[in-house]
């Protein structure tokens, strides 16, 4: 699965300007000064000693100077001139300058003692040895030098003095894909990371510091600045070497205790693909339901549940396309290539205001910038899939491309599974494609596509497809170093079909499809280390075909239906204020304001006022017109987490969430079943809402090598929608009748133990959480375990997970990945009877009992090519055994009738020892 | 070598079938459950509760009655009556004499010791049925019944049938064949032309009238006869009877309809538990199965006749062989034993040869299912 690449340029590359140093002297001065301006006063104090003056003339301008001197020092005629005055000077001699102020006295040196934890002896310290920077100045000039030289920044005939912004990207320095979250600080108050583009804004004090740029998996890179005033700093980071002694690197990558957001897990490609997952494909959802929180109903399923969500409440985005079904094959793969993927955020707790729509949590996947140098790519060749990835140069250093794509040859799998499932058919394939292009400085544009594809047939004629596609067109503008902006527009869209020709009377093909088209404009202004501030707009136009059923050839008898088509507006308004009033605490406020218009034309049923919405009930239809306001709900919604450092290793985190959904996926199924609906809130379906307080408490050990936290939580949810019994939902006109709204209500705690990095890594997470329903409404009429709380249907409260990884050399490493959680609740029959005539069969209460417990441990070994520079291919090999311990896990437990009994049994999709090899080509 | 067979039959082996037998752990659930069926009659008529107890999954199907139980109905005026055993689970009493105006409530005791008790309920008068008629369509014959309540109160109906139909043999049988040796037939007292069937609802039959403004059930749909269906052969009956229900009864009754029969594929819809107003005092958390309501009970009964649904296509002939069998030992003994055929007529009359023959659910209406005895209301 690894795969590595082969540089062996161990250096940074930064851009500078070249300085020379001068001494300083003493110069004396004779001379006159009768009722000169003050500027004509340094201009003629200028052409006697090699000094230049920096002053704000609006300041000085209406003073008017009468002075005699002789043979007096620079400071004493300056002492002399401002006498009774509040103007104060300060002489920087080293670069022969003259700060005059008012009432402000400017220091040009620091405290001695500012620098005490960074180490300038040099020889003990490795990396700045090491590390040597590139200097570029406007005309294209390239020096080396080490960072030992000073990089100016800003421009010395500007200095302002006090606080100045730096900014900047960090790049790796072979491909030119910028580094996300990489840490850049002069001090532990003055430190910040770089965003998805790579883009970093620093405020710092001027005069000499120290920078310092860390990025997992880079070599860390320090730089000597010389501030002057704001400026720029592109840096190039270097892949780390893997050289044959471990050097061991304590440096403060403590972002999970200082990140003021709180539940925000990030994972990198690299983290991804250390697990090990069934088929050895490195698996972007597998790996996210082994984190604290997350959790998945089975092992075939799509779709994962976090923090009692149910599966419809995550929002997941890839480079900012929204994927409905984001998994192949019933769940068995998911549908992102791990490949063409960066990392992976997971908001779960205090969701950023500019995210909005669901309950739970965002998933963002966030695909790499193509290589901006050198034509590269990899391959790769599975039991079950083949994977190519492409990416390189369009224009060097300008614009890139990055292309993935995925195919399947299954078929030999389905013959494997279970009986139910013989002659059975399965395809998938998916395509990214991206191009970013670099305008200039202050403008990036990026195109970015995706295309998944999935078909199967379940051991009989019918075949089931579904489809995601996606594409959209972001515009970045730096509009200073403080304030930028993001636009993006794009069409998302999922579909699926279900089309049976076997019997051409029957024949059928029926289908449901989501468009959406988004508009997105967010803005971040960056005031100073203490506030910042994030505002934007979004809006979504949703148009649903929510089923339609049409005959298959001219022969077939099937009456056409057709469910119709909904149509929405789903908008967003957001503020977010970021306060950082000390190095200890921090605060974000968000606030986010959401409008939904359900929109004509659309036929809406009306029901008899209080009284159950049922078929029964249902008083006549009101029909609007094209382009109709039918409904419109709004609201406000509130997103707060604050953080506070007790000691530089603990933090405490506390967040408060509230949140609104507008579309809610149909399932009387725990899982995503390819033939679920969504259905957007209209006048008979309210919006679900949701809110959620957490509290935690994150620790890091060992130089912050180990990471720890606990988190807690508790969220309400309500007019979240469960089923009533026997609902059916597909070609369903009158939807609202077959569902109750129910409230919730969940609660949990969370703990991970993380190792990052080191010959050993991973995560040991353990989870408790509940969650619990309850058809509140008396007035639905039939209402769910009496009207009490019960458990939903993807309520599993233990979970463990183990991930490590042991690279035992630089060719090998081993991974092995441990999990039990509680079964998943269900209902049972448990029993029959007669009544009014005819045998029924009694339940339990509703997921009154539960599925025997999960188990599974997965082992791989990854195994690297030899590691010659001159070789055109690099290769490796990824063997391994999921489900080592060869346990049944049942996928679903469920009852036939057999010989007028009812007889149960248990199905296991994974029940076996499954061995899985993988070879991978980068080129 | 060897080692490396096992390697393989390590990496092949395990690949094997995944569906395996699952008791559920049900381990803490008794056996069975108490199930009360029945409407105590506010009308000046009889009341019957039928009781009975479910069973396991894996226990063949059969009805399990309770019996030996007391059931006492009690006012919440203190009057107590009590229900008397007639067998099959059945208890019945004649007129309860219930007070529109008071509260009821069932208490049984069954013959483990258990006692369960009803919540109590009002007594819901119920309308009469205006009339029952019916609509004939491709579909078949829709029965449908009216009703209306002048004083809006009811609103939640529920109605059972009963129905009887007159069938015919294919053929007059003149003879009886039994222990190998055929005799005329004693007319009229062993005529097996004419037979009667019956058949009641199986189905839950509810309407309400919540989205009229009037409490009125037009054409509230009772039940519907295929096209060529046996039941309009001749002359058909169907006795309706309704009942008013409150809003959890009629609740109650819905939820029993929609917990379909279809249970679990993998993604068979969720089900839902039944609960009706009957607790059992002992043990509150034990299910009790059925909802007892108290109303008058209304009946109506209709009949039609297959004139009146012209050409129905259903004959009583329909599928009837008529064999000849010559009039000697050795064919009687072939055809009649070996071929299951059976003599109705000999011919010619006068001077016969042969036997007319045809299969025994072709003379005897009572292999068809029915019943010799005319119905008192036919």
């Amino acid at each position: 699965m690894q795969h590595f690449r082969f540089y062996f340029l161990p250096f940074f590359f930064i851009f500078f300007n070249n300085n020379i140093y001068s001494q300083a002297a003493n110069y004396k001065i004779d001379d006159t000064f009768s009722k000169v301006t003050l500027i004509e006063f340094f201009n003629r104090v200028e052409k006697k000693v090699p000094y230049k003056f920096y002053y704000n003339k609006a300041q000085l301008d209406s003073f008017i100077l009468q002075l005699d001197v002789k043979g007096l020092t620079l400071s004493g005629v300056l002492k002399e001139a401002f006498k009774g005055t509040d103007i104060l000077f300060t002489i920087d001699d080293i670069n022969r300058i003259v700060y005059i102020t008012r009432k402000l006295q400017l220091i040009t040196e620091l405290p001695k003692n500012i620098f005490r934890h960074i180490d300038y002896s040099g020889a003990k310290n490795n990396v700045l040895n090491d590390s040597i920077a590139d200097f570029d100045i406007a005309s294209g000039k390239v020096t080396k030098a080490t960072t030992r030289k000073l990089i100016e920044i800003g421009k010395k005939t500007n200095r302002t003095g006090g606080n100045i912004i730096l900014t900047g990207y960090i790049r790796n320095a072979t491909t030119g894909e910028p580094l996300v979250s990489a840490s850049v600080f002069t001090d532990s108050v003055h430190i910040t990371t770089t965003d998805l583009y790579g883009h970093y804004s620093l405020t710092i004090p001027a005069g000499n510091r120290i920078l310092n740029v860390q990025n997992i998996g880079m070599k860390d890179g320090k730089f000597q600045l010389a501030v002057y005033s704001n400026g720029n700093l592109d840096v190039n980071m270097e892949e780390q070497i893997r050289v044959l002694k471990e050097v061991v690197l304590s440096s403060s990558k403590s972002s999970n205790i200082r990140n003021v957001q709180m539940g925000l897990e990030r994972l990198t490609i690299a983290n991804i693909k250390n697990v090990p997952t069934v088929f050895g494909e490195a698996d972007v959802l597998r790996v996210v339901t082994s984190l604290p929180g997350v959790k998945t109903v089975g092992e075939a399923s799509t779709g994962f549940n976090v923090r009692g969500g149910s599966a419809d409440q995550n929002l997941i985005l890839f480079n900012d396309a929204t994927i409905y079904n984001p998994s192949h094959f019933f769940g068995m793969f998911s549908a992102f290539n791990p490949d063409v993927i960066k990392d992976i955020e997971l908001y779960k707790s205090s969701i950023p205001a500019n995210y909005g729509g669901r309950l739970s949590s965002v998933l963002d996947i966030s695909s790499r910038e193509g290589n901006k140098k050198n034509i590269t790519g990899t391959a790769g060749i599975g039991l079950v899939t083949s994977r190519l990835q492409m990416e390189g140069p369009i224009a060097k250093d300008k614009t890139s491309f990055m292309l993935g794509a995925r195919t399947t040859y299954a078929n030999w799998l389905m013959n494997l599974l279970p009986d139910e499932f013989k002659n059975s058919k399965a395809s998938f394939q998916d395509i990214d494609f991206s191009i970013s292009h670099q305008i200039d400085s202050s403008n990036n544009l990026y195109f970015s596509s995706y295309f998944s594809n999935d078909r199967f047939s379940l051991g009989n004629d019918t075949t089931y497809g579904y489809s995601n596609r996606n594409v959209n067109i972001k515009w970045k503008h730096n509009f200073s170093n403080k304030f930028r902006g993001v636009f993006v527009t794009g069409y998302d869209q999922y579909l699926y079909n279900v089309s049976s020709d076997k019997n051409k009377i029957n024949a059928f093909k029926l289908g449901f499809d989501i468009n959406q088209v988004n508009l997105k404009a967010s803005f971040d202004y960056y005031v100073n280390s203490n506030h910042a501030f994030d505002f934007g707009i979004s809006t979504i136009r949703y148009k649903l075909h929510p089923g339609f059923f049409n005959p298959s050839g001219t022969q077939s008898v099937v009456q056409a239906e057709e469910v119709e088509a909904e149509q929405a507006l789903e908008s967003g308004i957001y503020f977010t204020h970021r306060f950082t009033p000390n190095p200890k605490l921090s605060i974000s406020t968000g606030l986010r304001y959401s409008l939904f218009d359900y929109l004509g034309p659309h036929e809406i049923s009306k029901y008899v006022p209080g009284q159950p919405v049922t078929e029964a009930n249902r008083i006549g239809t009101d029909i609007y017109g094209k382009g109709k306001f039918i409904q419109t709900y709004h609201g406000p919604e509130v997103r707060f987490s604050v953080r506070y450092f007790l000691s530089p290793t603990l933090s405490v985190k506390a967040a408060f969430n509230s949140l609104r959904q507008y579309i809610h996926l149909l399932s009387n199924t725990a899982i995503i079943a390819p033939t679920d609906i969504w259905k957007l809130s209209d006048p008979n379906i309210k919006p679900q809402q949701g809110g959620q307080v957490s509290f935690g408490i994150y620790k890091n050990l060992k130089s912050n090598t180990i990471e720890t936290s606990v988190e807690i939580y508790y969220k309400k949810i309500r007019d979240y929608l469960d089923y009533k019994p026997g609902a059916s939902l597909f070609l369903n006109h009158n939807i609202e009748t077959d569902v109750i709204n129910t409230k919730g209500k969940g609660y949990g705690l969370e703990v991970l133990i993380k190792k990052p990095g080191g010959k050993l890594n991973g995560w040991i997470s353990y989870t408790y959480s509940r969650i619990l329903l309850k058809a509140y409404d008396a007035t639905q009429g039939i209402s769910v375990n009496n009207g009490k709380y019960y458990p939903a249907n993807y309520d599993k409260p233990n979970d463990v997970t183990m991930t490590g990884n042991f690279k035992l050399n630089h060719r090998f490493s081993v991974s092995l990945n441990c999990t039990y959680s509680t079964g998943r609740p269900i209902t049972l029959p448990v029993g029959r009877y007669y009544y009014a005539g005819s045998q029924r069969v009694l339940y339990s209460d509703r997921n009154a009992y539960r599925i025997p417990d999960y188990f599974r441990t997965d082992f791989a070994m990854n195994i690297e090519g030899n590691h010659k520079v001159t070789q055109k291919t690099h290769n490796s090999w990824t063997v391994g055994v999921y489900n080592l311990t060869g346990r049944k896990n049942p996928y679903s437990v469920y009852f036939v009738s057999e010989n007028g009994l009812v007889n149960g049994y248990k199905l296991s999709i994974f029940g076996s020892v499954i061995p899985f090899v993988n070879f991978n080509i980068h080129f | 070598m060897k080692k490396l067979f096992y390697i393989l039959l390590i990496l092949f082996g395990f690949f094997t079938g995944c569906r395996q037998r699952y008791d559920p752990p049900l381990n803490s659930l008794p056996n069975s459950f108490l199930v009360v069926e029945g409407v105590l009659n506010a009308a000046q008529d009889s009341t019957t509760v039928h009781l009975t107890r479910t069973f396991k999954l894996e226990q063949t199907a059969t009805i399990r009655t309770e019996n030996n139980a007391q059931l006492t109905v009690e006012g919440k005026d203190n009057t107590i009556s009590s229900l008397t055993e007639t067998g099959n689970g059945n208890y019945v009493s004649g007129n309860l004499h219930l007070n529109p105006n008071n509260e009821y409530r069932l208490r049984i005791k069954t013959t483990d010791g258990k006692e369960y008790l009803s919540d109590y309920v009002k007594v819901k008068l119920t309308p009469p049925i205006d009339s029952i008629g019916w609509d004939r369509s491709n579909e078949g014959l829709q029965i449908y019944v009216n009703t209306k309540d002048p004083l809006n109160a009811t609103r939640y109906y529920r109605w059972e049938y009963e129905e009887t139909w007159e069938i015919h043999s294919s053929y007059f049988s003149y003879f009886v064949y039994e222990n190998g040796i055929v005799r005329p037939r004693q007319l009229p007292a062993e005529n097996v032309y004419t037979c009667w069937k019956y058949n009641n609802s199986s189905d839950i039959i509810l309407a309400n009238s919540n989205r009229l403004q009037d409490d009125i059930i037009y054409k509230g749909p009772i039940t519907l006869i295929s096209p060529g269906d046996e039941r309009l052969g001749e002359r058909y009956s169907i006795l309706v009877r309704e009942y008013s229900l409150e809003r959890e009864a009629y609740d109650f009754f819905e939820l029993i309809k929609k917990n379909t029969q279809d249970i679990g594929s993998l993604f068979s819809p969720q089900p839902s538990e039944i609960r009706g107003n009957i607790h059992c005092i002992n043990n509150p958390a034990e299910f009790v199965i059925g909802y007892v309501s108290v109303s008058s009970i209304q009946k109506k009964r209709i009949f039609i006749s297959s004139a009146e649904v012209p050409q129905w296509g259903f004959s009583f002939l329909q599928g009837c062989p008529s064999v000849k069998v010559a009039l000697n030992p050795d064919s009687v003994k072939l055809y009649f034993n070996n071929f299951n055929l059976v003599p109705y007529d000999i011919d010619p009359p006068l001077f016969p040869t042969s036997y007319k023959t045809s299969t025994p659910d072709c003379l005897d209406c009572r292999v068809r299912g029915g019943k010799l005895l005319k119905p008192s209301y036919w």
